[in-house]
């Protein structure tokens, strides 16, 4: 089943490339311009115009969370309309097919994005599996991406299990890509931490997926859980394709007086399920990483929602008083509640960063449009820069010095996620 | 001379790889039950008779899917492959008729007033299951009955796949939710901290044996299931003494059906959760337990799910869910390789 539905899915993303792509056709001959590699070879105007790009997921059921974070990007571009006597615009891209985030949508995006020497940068993408297919193309350009939400840790870290390697992805060997998000490698640490400092409680069962990501979450919980002095009760990797019964573990960990659970898994693993059949056997903390949470877990978990926990890989920037204003002012051009998500001001500081490059650039290059390799050095050398859910800088993979670590919690009937607290991570 | 003692020979030495092939296996089994035993004594008591209960539940689940393979094997000597999508079925049946009938959790009827809403929804699944399962028979092994064996067999698959595709396009490809509304309170076995049956495992076990006890009644009392077992025996002979074969053919596929339906509802009644292929699983952990218990013979699917059952709630509790399904399928090679015809066999009559 999963291989035919793959299949149609392949089919329908073929037409949709060839749709776009005399789409692409049509807008090229419209923008084609003589000086076509200009920005390649230097831009040699004062003046002119420079594109920031974004692509996201911005259409379909993705839009519930890809169209927020456009408006956050879009919103940062629009505070800084010129600098030095050049334009500075904004230029969305969307990466859904039939309404789901599609990497080949994706790709084709950044070739799009490249075929157009005014675009310097862009924000995005959202998905992880989509940054896989976009980071070698933009590579090649070599454009800037600058990503509010992937967290793989794939993508800029070299582990044993990585596929493809972080340096696959770098044809050209040399780095293009930078994000905010921390890392999965940070999550299940941060869970352990806030377990035994915020919950105080210290004996722990841990059950995971058995998946790539479930699995290396919960192992490096663990890690850290036991270094710090907690204890782990017991420990269960499911075959979760398999497994539906999952009272043996909830029982094991009552008899070993468990305080808490921790899920390695998401709401499409049945990380939630668990929390279901808890019911009326042991009543304690459930928590987990981003996977787990959404409106999926909590519809899984049925009327057994209180006391629920996960971390989050983005700050919330109604925490920040340095932000107070911005958030105000975005509120104003964007009123609608559905307008603001919890990846909104990520992707403000992600424009905020490009656009502080894009300046230090600019003036590097003697107040004319830079290089897009001019724009890539400026942002692996930001430091210390302030935006509303954090504080920049990046290593040599492209990841934050310091990330924002972020603690959610059910409250309510019927219960939905609330922001608990938050911190930086150094890495 | 020469060939008998070669034959001797050959004789000899099979029979030494063959005691030498017991002595492994029963050596692996004592070392598995060893490890096992020592892992009851340190998990303790209270966690072991949880366990248990757990595996009674289970295997009241398996030992329902199992008496349609059973049944439709012991008639018309098919591996019926749609049944476990069948069962699927019952589960989404089910989930889509709680709201229509005003059962939800954490809300609407609860306590006493559920009985009633449960057992009508109950009845409904198990009924469409059953018509849903003389069709495909009607439509996918009747024109086949006297076509090569392998050939209803893939139709038999065919049919799997369709049931599958139907209910993905109809609830999509993810686990769904399924409201846990039987009281999770109940017997409470030396205090607080020690194991408890609840309502939950009580109405799963119950309804089972409900089912079972009907079943083995109207198969045993009344003429259709003289028809039954009459036709399981002798199809030609049952059919000189004036027996409607198709009708009594179809009326297998109805009762398995309808047991199948059951288990699909108390599934996701037990676990709250149901997936749109979760049948393929359950129904190879079913067909296990109807060939560890004697395919055919109903006594034996029943026990044998049952078995399967404890099985697979020991193997997940005190070692791993990983193992668990490699466990079932070592015991269903290590029957068939030691008694090819299950612990119970096709002696008896009825099959």
């Amino acid at each position: 089943m999963q291989k035919r539905w793959l299949s149609m899915a392949s089919v329908l993303t073929a037409i949709a490339l060839v749709a776009a792509a005399c789409g692409g056709g049509g807008t090229s001959g419209t923008s084609a311009s003589p000086g076509g590699s200009a920005a390649g070879s230097g831009g040699a105007t004062a003046g002119g115009e420079i594109i920031i790009a974004s692509d996201l997921p911005t259409s379909g059921a993705d839009a519930s969370s890809g169209l927020p974070t456009q408006n956050g990007a879009a919103f940062a571009v629009s505070q800084l309309s010129s600098y030095k006597g050049i334009k500075i615009t904004f230029k969305p891209f969307d990466d859904t097919v039939n309404g789901v985030h599609d990497p080949q949508k994706g790709a084709q995006n950044v070739q799009q994005m490249l075929s157009d020497p005014k675009v310097l940068a862009m924000v995005g993408p959202f998905n992880s599996n989509v940054a896989r297919a976009e980071i070698p193309i933009a590579n090649q350009g070599p454009l800037a991406m600058m990503s509010p939400s992937n967290t793989n840790e794939c993508l800029t870290q070299d582990f044993p299990y990585c596929d493809p390697k972080p340096a696959a992805l770098r044809p050209t060997g040399k780095n293009n890509y930078f994000r905010i998000a921390a890392p999965d490698t940070v999550q299940g640490p941060a869970m352990a931490d806030y377990i035994l400092n915020t919950l105080k409680l210290t004996k722990v069962a841990v059950f995971s997926d058995n998946e790539t990501f479930g699995k290396g979450v919960a192992d490096n919980f663990v890690k850290r859980l036991t270094a710090k002095g907690g204890s782990l009760t017991n420990r269960s990797d499911f075959d979760w394709k398999t497994t539906n019964d999952f009272k043996p573990f909830i029982n094991a960990a009552k008899a070993a007086g468990a305080q808490a659970i921790y899920a390695g898994a998401t709401s499409a693993t049945k990380g939630c399920i668990v929390r279901s059949q808890m019911a009326g056997i042991l009543d304690v903390p459930f928590t987990g990483p981003d996977g787990i949470g959404d409106d999926q877990c909590l519809k899984d978990a049925g009327s057994n929602t209180a006391n629920m926990y996960f971390t989050n890989a983005a700050g919330d920037a109604a925490q920040n008083p340095d932000a107070a204003s911005t958030v105000a002012a975005f509120k104003q051009a964007y009123p609608k509640a559905s307008d603001l998500g919890a990846y909104t001001f990520p992707a403000y500081d992600c424009a905020f960063i490009l656009l502080d490059a894009i300046k230090r650039a600019i003036d590097g290059a003697g107040g004319k449009v830079p290089t897009r390799q001019q724009v890539i050095d400026a942002v692996q050398s930001t430091s210390g820069l302030k935006g509303t859910v954090g504080t920049y800088a990046f290593d040599a993979n492209g990841d934050p010095k310091s990330a924002t670590m972020a603690f959610w919690a059910t409250k309510g009937t019927p219960a939905a996620w609330t922001f608990q607290s938050q911190f930086s991570v150094g890495q | 001379m020469v060939s008998s003692v070669a034959n001797a020979r050959t004789r000899f030495i099979a029979g030494t790889r063959g005691r030498f092939l017991n002595a492994t296996l029963l050596l692996l089994i004592a070392v598995a039950l060893i490890i096992l035993a020592t892992k009851v004594v340190t998990f303790g008591p209270a966690y072991f008779v949880q366990i248990l209960v757990y595996g009674l539940a289970n295997g009241s689940i398996f030992a329902l899917i199992a008496l349609g393979y059973t049944m439709v094997y012991g008639i018309v000597e098919l591996i019926n492959f749609a049944h476990g999508d069948v069962f699927t079925l019952g589960g989404f049946i089910s989930l889509a008729l709680l709201p229509v009938f005003g059962v939800s959790e954490g809300g609407g009827v609860s306590g006493a007033g559920l009985i009633l809403p449960l057992l009508a929804i109950l009845v409904i699944s198990m009924v469409v299951c059953a018509v849903v399962n003389v069709t495909i028979e009607r439509v996918a092994y009747r024109p086949l009955r006297h076509a090569p064996r392998l050939t209803p067999l893939i139709t038999a698959v065919g049919m799997s796949f369709v049931l599958e595709g139907i209910m993905f396009l109809w609830r999509g490809p993810f686990n769904l939710h399924y409201p846990n509304v039987l009281p999770t309170t109940g017997i409470e076995l030396g205090g607080a901290n020690g194991p408890a049956i609840t309502f939950k495992d009580l109405a799963v076990v119950a309804i089972a044996v409900v089912l079972m006890i009907a079943l083995t009644l109207f198969v045993e009392r009344t003429k259709l299931g003289k028809a039954m077992r009459a036709t399981a025996q002798d199809r030609d002979a049952a059919e000189l003494m004036g027996i409607d074969i198709n009708r009594t053919i179809a009326a297998t596929f109805f009762i398995g059906a309808l047991l199948a339906g059951a288990g699909g509802m108390i599934f996701g009644l037990y676990y709250n959760t149901i997936t749109f292929d979760q049948g393929f699983t359950a129904g190879l952990v079913a067909f296990t337990a109807a060939v560890f218990g004697g395919i055919g013979n109903i006594q034996g699917a029943a026990l044998g799910g049952l078995v399967i059952g404890m099985i697979q709630s020991l193997s997940d509790g005190y070692f791993d869910t990983a193992w668990t399904q490699v466990l079932i399928f070592a015991i269903l090679v290590l029957v068939l390789v030691f008694r090819p015809t299950g612990i119970l066999g096709m002696r008896v009559p009825e099959k």
